[in-house]
């Protein structure tokens, strides 16, 4: 679980402003954008995932967040596209353990308590099909 | 795992009886077609056996519709492809009447609700990372990986195409303990209403060396909620599906 006060947050209401964002929005933009939400806050502990470009995939800029435990892959893949500025037609596969891509409905606490180390949960991301 | 042959394939051989209709909202010719009667098995999912019911029905609908993906329902509740068809019975029908009515649609997608199915490989990809899944949990992935590609390949054509002995000739091999260790992990899903599933990590074994049982799994998933009703739901390489009240 994330106690990490340096892990910006990933909300719900922050998908759009990203998604109008300049192409690459700076280290610090990112962080107001993300820890300055006091509101949505929630009791709940959030969950650090780390994301981790492989192959053809373009490096994210920010590569840990923190998302609320029951997000769901598809909501992380959507907003993925969205930060990396991907078409809508391109496709994303998001994939743990180096080994199997969780369907878009799995949601980040069964992933985490699952397959989680270290207070995180490690995502690794490609444009093609990487771990068949 | 090869002594229980017979359970296994009583397990395979679960059949639903499915009553299809059309959406009565979206008959566009005169007469509303026939219902559509299948058997179709528990372990599949409803896109590798309804190519029938589209076809079917796709005649009577409005035309620029034809094209458009299909999906079921049973009682206003969209029915979710990528869950085996047995479980999504049992999620949704509490009190059993058979042929189990399913309405079909061809209009108005619920994208909320349902992921989109547009071809078989959907479904395949799917199904593999699901056993992919299970074997990072049972050994840690190093069973799947060490197979080869028709190896997936002969797993998947045995589900789709409903063939026991080819099938399990492959899943044999994920269903076994590595060496002298029995399972990692034991891979489930507690599918809980229509919210997300729950998956933890739970041992096969508790810490005095002793097999769990299923009551000790619901013990470590649940710890506070031992007096409830539960309906629990197996799903692992091959889906076992089973109801048990706690």
């Amino acid at each position: 679980m994330s106690g990490n006060q340096d892990t910006p947050k990933l909300d719900n209401t922050d998908v759009p402003e990203t998604g109008n964002d300049g192409g690459e929005p700076s280290s610090e933009s990112q962080q107001t954008d993300f820890t300055g939400v006091e509101g949505t806050k929630s009791d709940k502990q959030k969950i650090d995932i780390l994301l981790k470009a492989t192959g053809n995939a373009p490096i994210m800029k920010k590569k840990k967040w923190a998302v609320d435990p029951d997000r769901k892959i598809g909501w992380i893949i959507e907003f993925m596209k969205k930060y990396l500025k991907l078409d809508r037609s391109e496709q994303l596969f998001l994939y743990v353990n180096q080994s199997f891509a969780p369907a878009p409905d799995h949601i980040v606490k069964n992933l985490y308590e699952c397959y989680g180390s270290d207070g995180k949960l490690v995502l690794h991301y490609c444009k093609s099909q990487a771990w068949g | 795992m090869a002594n229980d042959r017979e359970v296994l394939r009583e397990i395979w051989e679960g059949r639903l009886p499915v009553c299809f209709q059309l959406n009565s909202e979206e008959v566009y010719s005169l007469q509303a077609p026939d219902p559509y009667y299948l058997m179709v098995p528990r372990l599949s999912y409803f896109p590798l056996v309804t190519d029938k019911v589209r076809k079917q029905f796709v005649r009577y609908i409005q035309p620029d519709k034809q094209e458009a993906e299909m999906w079921l329902d049973f009682n206003g509740q969209a029915l979710r492809w990528h869950y085996p068809i047995g479980v999504l019975f049992d999620m949704y029908v509490s009190d059993i009447q058979l042929p189990w009515n399913i309405t079909v649609h061809f209009d108005k997608f619920p994208e909320e609700e349902l992921l989109h199915c547009p071809c078989r490989e959907a479904v395949e990809s799917h199904f593999m990372s699901c056993v992919k899944e299970a074997d990072v949990l049972k050994h840690r992935s190093q069973v799947v990986s060490s197979m080869q590609k028709k190896d997936h390949n002969q797993l998947w054509l045995g589900l789709q195409n409903d063939k026991f002995d080819q099938f399990w000739a492959v899943n044999r091999k994920l269903m076994e303990a590595s060496g002298d260790e029995v399972f990692k992990y034991i891979p489930f899903r507690f599918y809980c209403g229509e919210g997300p599933f729950i998956q933890r990590l739970v041992r096969p074994v508790t810490e005095e060396g002793q097999r769990k049982t299923l009551q000790h799994l619901i013990q470590e998933v649940f710890p506070n909620e031992t007096n409830r009703k539960l309906k629990l739901m197996c799903h692992c390489a091959v889906h076992n599906c089973k109801d048990v009240n706690n």
